[in-house]
């Protein structure tokens, strides 16, 4: 290996990267050449250097702060309670419309409008279709009839 | 409170499963590294310090995305280094609308912690290194402050970053060349002014 392809290995080599095989080769190129070798000094050098510049100082604090920010759950746990409200509305908003729908149209035995909201369905349950069809399963339920008896 | 018996898995485990206060384990266990990664990176520890907090609540917020296979460094500190390109992206902003202004924030000596005890020559010195790693190109001093400070291998390093390790060997090499020419021509008082591309 000539020096210029050593040269381009040489920071690979002082990181400790290289493959045995080659780290060898350099090895033995570095005990001849004094040109790569004062590279090399140069590099360790440099290295010394950095090192040397000193760390942040620590902050006893730090993990407390942090601890203290954190927010209520990690992010899973948070997008399966914001999917939840969602369908939780949705389910909401579908049960009204449907009620509502089922409400509109109709009329009770009387020839009465049923009730128009959602609101009057659950304040009037007597007049609601639904329902009626319940009450008249309680009385069969319980013995009573329509025309068996 | 640490048990060092535990891997890093165990303890998102733990978080994971409802023990919120065990993330303050992976707090101790990183917090100077990943605050001295930052530092080198923006060359300013009071910020470093104000990162690395948001940092440590994105790791949080991200923990249920961590594929548990032993590799949390790895994670964390892909999650550092986006959150300080991203900084170092938003100051080159502000530094370009402040020259627009007419004002120089770039210039402002970084913030650094008193070097109380070295010597006046000494911290002259650091902060000329400091300045110098500062004008690396950030892909540069990212590949060169994990080899050398946090002692990262190159495939450490490949994990962090998504590079090759020819390319990451290559930036190193760089980054060292361009430091020793920035310290030779320092040492020889032409020091140059102006800071490198950020890229």
């Amino acid at each position: 290996m000539n020096c210029r392809k050593i040269v381009r290995r040489l920071s690979a080599f002082q990181d400790g990267e290289l493959a045995s095989s080659l780290e060898r080769q350099i090895e033995m190129h570095l005990r001849e050449c004094a040109a790569c070798s004062r590279e090399l000094a140069e590099m360790n050098r440099l290295r010394e250097r950095l090192l040397r510049l000193p760390p942040p100082a620590a902050d006893p604090y730090f993990p407390g702060r942090v601890m203290a920010l954190l927010p209520g759950r990690p992010a899973a746990a948070q997008r399966l309670l914001r999917a939840a409200a969602w369908a939780a509305l949705f389910i909401a908003v579908f049960l009204g419309g449907f009620l509502l729908k089922t409400s509109a149209g109709a009329t009770d035995a009387d020839g009465r409008h049923p009730a128009a909201t959602f609101s009057s369905v659950l304040l009037e349950p007597q007049a609601f279709g639904l329902l009626a069809v319940h009450d008249d399963s309680l009385d069969l339920f319980n013995g009573g009839g329509h025309e068996q008896e | 409170m640490d048990d060092p018996r535990l891997t890093d898995d165990e303890v998102v485990t733990s978080v994971l499963g409802g023990r919120r206060q065990d993330f303050e384990v992976l707090v101790r266990r990183y917090s100077s590294r990943i605050v001295h990664f930052v530092a080198r990176m923006t060359g300013d520890n009071d910020e470093a310090r104000s990162i690395a907090q948001d940092v440590f609540l994105k790791i949080f917020v991200n923990l249920p995305y961590y594929r548990r296979e032993n590799n949390f460094s790895a994670f964390i500190f892909r999650i550092a280094r986006n959150m300080t390109l991203n900084w170092l992206k938003r100051r080159k902003r502000t530094v370009f609308f402040s020259r627009l202004l007419g004002h120089e924030l770039d210039r402002l000596p970084p913030s650094q912690d008193p070097p109380s005890l070295s010597p006046m020559e000494q911290g002259e010195r650091e902060q000329a290194l400091t300045r110098q790693l500062r004008r690396l190109p950030v892909e540069q001093r990212l590949a060169l402050v994990l080899k050398v400070y946090l002692e990262f291998s190159y495939k450490q390093i490949a994990d962090v970053t998504g590079w090759s390790v020819p390319k990451i060997e290559t930036l190193i090499s760089r980054a060292k060349a361009r430091l020793k020419k920035g310290i030779r021509l320092q040492e020889s008082g032409n020091e140059p002014v102006v800071e490198a591309r950020e890229k």
